[in-house]
């Protein structure tokens, strides 16, 4: 500790200050109360929106708390770490940066800022390792890799304040318990380590104060939770189109609309298109420049698979209004603080109050300004969402984020990682551990079995097994020895887990981005797919490398992306029925929305009916495919997945049955080749809420749900390898598929733990037990209206196109086998 | 349990866990059982269930005592990898089974011919027993009828209301015979049928003869 005067925090602040008036700015009191509390030793967690200044409350006070402990400090700067920014998402990095120069600039502190994320070239990294920046800015991912080296307890000792940007964002994902581990490590090896985080508006912002900081923990007790109340006015519109009768059923793309966007962007500075996904992204791109070739230099797209180069140059650009419009997707979500934006056009719905507010946000985005977002449904029912989204923006509910609880593959990966560096011992590390919110609940019994499993790779010692990972040294400590185990783990580190990426690049060299390998493996020498906003002509894989050559063909096959798939939120689906039924209503008591559809309810009452508040619609009918029975709980699509999966399970408990399963934001579907006895089902009471819980286990246990959660986790425990093309590591010999995995822990290790967690998991994150809940009884007092339809209603027919389904049966496999009339044959196939 | 079936115009018969049993000849016929694959996997760090590896010598020992075989012969892939300690669980059952044991060398077979031939296993590169010539890979040419193994076959089914299947199969194509994989780590390979093509599934503990799809299509 240096021994000079200790300036009074007044002093501090008032420095704080002069330097917002230099800019011709006033401090908001989110900042000045954010820099109070941090300079009076608090940890806590800021709630303040994107572009509302959030960078400087916390820059501030964690550059003022070194001016306070060195007076001295121009002349030299003790060696080590200071300070950690996490973000989310490497783009925003650059950002983080600039406004941390910006200061320390200003304030004539001779700070180092580095930045260390995936795109780190490794001789920064090895700069780095050599001697930390003062500041560092990273994910969350590569702050386990710093874990993961020798020596990190040295690095961070230094360290007295680290901040988690965008906490929302991570809250509800493995990536947050990735955090609460690494923050539970640095408590201990940082001792004057104060800890923030900064969130958008959610619904559960206690909760997230709690699991950032540990729930019984004593940093939580010494914490402060700042809103920043910062009231920003936005406005909704939807893009309608002209003629309703020509409006698609479905479909994803909304394509249709695109003469309305055209004089959007004509009469904006600057427009940001948010699509929900990557190709969706790149079609939109496309189409755009073929409607409007004017364009061409001043539009651009920025998404995930882009390379960091071109996505770094869009952001530029639009900083400096270079660009009429870019078309993104999530990537451009967060952070960044790109004042010309005048106007956001969001295609399609964005399934999340909180996801369209803070999208809404990035217009108009200076404080105080008004922010304009048009909503472009891409199918009828979905303009029934628009209608919904104008009355979210007055404020009507924001949804929560679920923290995921006893989440044992991120932590067997986090123990590795321990293991991989310095080695770890447990009795140390577990009272660490379950400290976290994510771990709280953790037995002793489960933190045995999991160390166990680290060295032996099961709960038993058998002579003849080869397992290698973690050793137990003499000393009790728990390391990692091998070479090649410590390699992999490092390559395995990050909790997001995709398929296979593949590296893009023209065959004279020039890289282009990445791919997912599923979606090159349907293609043919010649065939043309868009990507980055060109069309390639694929000519071979090499060495996992996609090569290609420019095409120009107009047509082309645009590769999707999988990501998550989004669904609507509890408070979406309320005010989403609450539109709907006002279809029934007189018209002049509908918004423009549903005045606007009045042509497809007319369709649905010809063919079905339009159900009001009381009514529970079921639909049944024949097609070519099968017999659909069809029910439209609008719930929103993870309850309509737990109740179609529970409704199946029941049905086929009568009698032997399979369904194809499949839902959306509005309803859901069971097709099967026979006709079910509606009235059976209605009669025995199946929609109970009695048994639930059990009906619903059973009913996983029938379906494939557990089996896809499952991939992740495996993945992320390191009980499969990936292989990492990007890095020109192969290894082919240590690859195997995760389905193949599960049945083999189905048939041989039932009660392992990470397999049960795949089940655990898709209970708690994806079925929403307490939701479905709700619906049930719900429905339960509802009237039931069964319609036997001659033919696809409105309502039906974006479910029953629906190819991403589930199945479900309780024949013998011997039976169905011998009613399949088709075998897929070369022909069958053309 | 088993299906008959007349190929080569010997009678063959198909046993649901995926082998091939030839009576008059009193010879097993096993292809690509990969064993030291979990032992494998797990000597680098990946955590597979060792238990199930003792399946594959479970289901051996079964079908010792179902066909009392006088011969079993593995259509290659029968050791995944490297020497590991699963060679001491084969080395073991070698030893105490009745019969002649024959393999038919497979790409993925790289332990020394020396060391099956010290726990009693002759090692070849394809060998011909009456009408058959049996070979790890599926010829493209050859004289008489083929027995073979490497391709892991299965086949994809589809019926009315959107239901599909993916099941191991027995795959024959004119003088060709394809077997499943044995093996209880191991993955499978869609085959595109073509017409006059024969498969057999392997369906929980039954064959199924399938249709075949010539005339049938929709």
């Amino acid at each position: 500790m240096n021994t000079g005067k200790d300036p009074d925090r007044d002093v501090l602040i008032g420095q704080a200050i002069q330097w917002f008036r230099n800019q011709g700015w006033e401090p908001f009191p989110f900042q000045r109360k954010t820099w109070e509390a941090f300079l009076g030793g608090k940890h806590g967690l800021l709630n303040a929106p994107t572009g509302s200044g959030k960078t400087y409350a916390l820059w501030f006070p964690i550059l003022l708390q070194y001016l306070r402990e060195h007076p001295g400090f121009r002349q030299k700067v003790p060696q080590g770490l200071k300070a950690v920014w996490i973000t989310p998402l490497r783009a925003l990095s650059q950002e983080i940066r600039q406004s941390a120069e910006r200061i320390t600039r200003d304030l004539e502190i001779p700070f180092t800022v580095g930045i260390r994320t995936g795109d780190t070239s490794q001789s920064e990294r090895a700069r780095q390792r050599q001697k930390m920046p003062d500041l560092l800015i990273t994910t969350p991912e590569s702050l386990q890799l710093l874990l993961a080296t020798k020596g990190y307890a040295q690095s961070f000792r230094s360290c007295y304040a680290i901040v988690v940007d965008e906490w929302h964002e991570l809250l509800g994902s493995k990536r947050g318990v990735q955090m609460e581990l690494a923050l539970s490590r640095l408590k201990t090896v940082s001792p004057s380590l104060r800890i923030w985080g900064i969130s958008a508006t959610i619904g559960n912002l206690d909760q997230a104060r709690q699991v950032l900081l540990g729930p019984e923990s004593e940093a939580l007790q010494n914490s402060v939770l700042i809103r920043a109340q910062l009231s920003k006015k936005i406005t909704v519109k939807s893009l309608l189109p002209e003629k309703m009768e020509t409006f698609p059923w479905r479909g994803h793309l909304g394509l249709h609309l695109l003469e309305q966007v055209i004089p959007v962007i004509n009469n904006s500075k600057t427009t940001l298109i948010f699509t929900n996904t990557r190709s969706q992204c790149e079609i939109w791109f496309q189409k755009i420049l073929e409607r409007e070739p004017g364009f061409a230099g001043e539009i651009a797209m920025h998404h995930g698979s882009i390379d960091k180069e071109t996505r770094l140059w869009v952001e530029e650009a639009i900083r400096k209004e270079r660009l009429k419009a870019v078309v993104c997707t999530s990537s451009l979500d967060l952070g960044v603080d790109f004042a010309p934006v005048e106007t956001v056009i969001q295609i399609g719905g964005p399934k999340g109050v909180a996801r369209f507010l803070q999208r809404a946000g990035r217009s108009g985005h200076r404080p105080g300004e008004e922010s304009l977002i048009y909503f472009l449904p891409t199918h009828a029912i979905e303009l029934v969402e628009a209608a919904a989204l104008q009355r979210t923006v007055e404020g009507e509910g924001v949804e929560d984020r679920i923290p995921y609880i006893n989440s044992f593959d991120v932590l067997v990966q986090y123990l590795t990682t321990l293991a991989v560096s310095d080695g770890f011992y447990p009795g140390e590390i577990f009272r660490e551990v379950s400290d976290t919110f994510c771990f709280q609940a953790m037995t002793r019994d489960q933190w045995e079995w999991l160390l166990k499993f680290l060295v032996l790779g099961s709960q038993s010692l058998q002579t003849y097994d080869e397992y290698k990972k973690v050793e137990v040294m003499e000393d009790g400590k728990f390391k990692v020895n091998n070479r090649g185990v410590a390699m992999r783990h490092r390559f395995q580190i990050g909790t997001i887990v995709g398929d296979a990426d593949l590296v893009v690049r023209y065959q004279k060299g020039g890289y282009i981005g990445t791919i997912e390998e599923w979606f090159i493996s349907k293609l043919r020498k010649g065939d043309v797919f868009t990507f980055a906003g060109r069309n390639l002509e694929f000519i071979r894989i090499r060495e996992m490398q996609v090569l290609v050559q420019k095409s120009a063909r107009k047509t082309a096959k645009v590769p999707s992306w999988m990501g998550g798939r989004l669904t609507l939120s509890a408070q979406m689906s309320e005010l989403l029925r609450q539109e709907l039924y006002s279809a029934t209503l007189p018209r002049d008591r509908q918004s423009l929305e549903i005045r606007s559809l009045a042509p497809l309810f007319e369709r649905q009452r010809w063919e079905s009916v339009v159900p009001g508040p009381g009514e529970f619609l079921i639909e049944t009918f024949q097609t070519r495919e099968g017999f659909h029975h069809l029910f439209y709980p609008f719930e929103g699509r993870f309850v309509h997945e737990a109740m179609a999966s529970l409704l199946s399970y029941r049905i086929s408990l009568l009698s032997p049955i399979t369904f194809s399963l499949a839902y959306n934001d509005y309803g859901f579907e069971l097709l099967s080749d026979r006709e079910l006895d509606m009235q059976m089902v209605l009669d025995n009471d199946l929609f109970t809420v009695e048994y639930l819980m059990e009906d619903l286990q059973k009913s996983l246990n029938a379906t494939e749900m557990a089996r896809r959660k499952f991939r992740d986790i495996a993945v992320i425990s390191g009980l499969v390898f990936t292989g990492y093309p990007n890095k020109g590591v192969k290894m082919k010999h240590l690859q195997s598929n995760s389905q193949l995995l599960f049945d083999v822990f189905r048939d041989y290790e039932p009660d392992h733990l990470l397999f049960q967690q795949a089940f655990r998991e898709t209970f708690e994150h994806q079925l929403e037990e307490g939701r479905l809940r709700l619906a049930l009884e719900r429905i339960a007092s509802q009237k039931v209206v069964w319609k036997a339809c001659e033919k696809p209603t409105p309502f039906s027919f974006p479910i029953i196109t629906d190819r991403l389904r589930e199945k479900l049966s309780s024949e013998k496999l011997a039976d169905r086998i011998r009613r399949m009339t088709r075998l897929l044959t070369r022909q069958g196939r053309r | 349990m088993t299906h008959s079936v007349e190929f080569g115009g010997e009678n063959l018969q198909l046993h649901s866990w995926g082998a091939l049993y030839w009576e008059r000849e009193s010879l097993l016929l096993l292809s690509d059982l990969h064993l030291g694959k979990i032992t494998h996997f797990r000597k680098y760090g990946a955590a597979v269930p060792r238990r199930a590896l003792h399946r594959n010598f479970q289901r051996l020992d079964g079908l010792c005592e179902t066909f009392k075989p006088k011969r079993i012969c593995f259509l290659g892939d029968l050791f995944h990898s490297h020497m590991n300690r699963e060679w001491a669980l084969f080395e073991q059952w070698a030893g105490q089974c009745p019969c002649e044991l024959e393999l038919v060398v497979g790409n993925h077979d790289i332990v020394s011919p020396l060391r099956y031939e010290a726990v009693g296993v002759l090692c070849s590169e394809s060998l011909t027993k009456g009408p058959f010539l049996l070979t790890h890979h599926p010829l493209e040419q050859f004289e008489g009828f083929n027995l073979s193994g490497h391709v892991h076959p299965a086949v994809r089914l589809k019926g009315p209301g959107r239901q599909q299947l993916r099941l191991p199969c027995f795959y024959l194509n004119g003088r060709q015979m394809i077997l499943p994989a044995f093996g209880a780590f191991t993955g499978s390979h869609v085959m595109e049928p073509r017409p006059g093509d024969r498969i057999f599934a392997l369906a929980e503990d039954q064959i199924i003869p399938l249709q075949e799809p010539a005339g049938k299509m929709t």
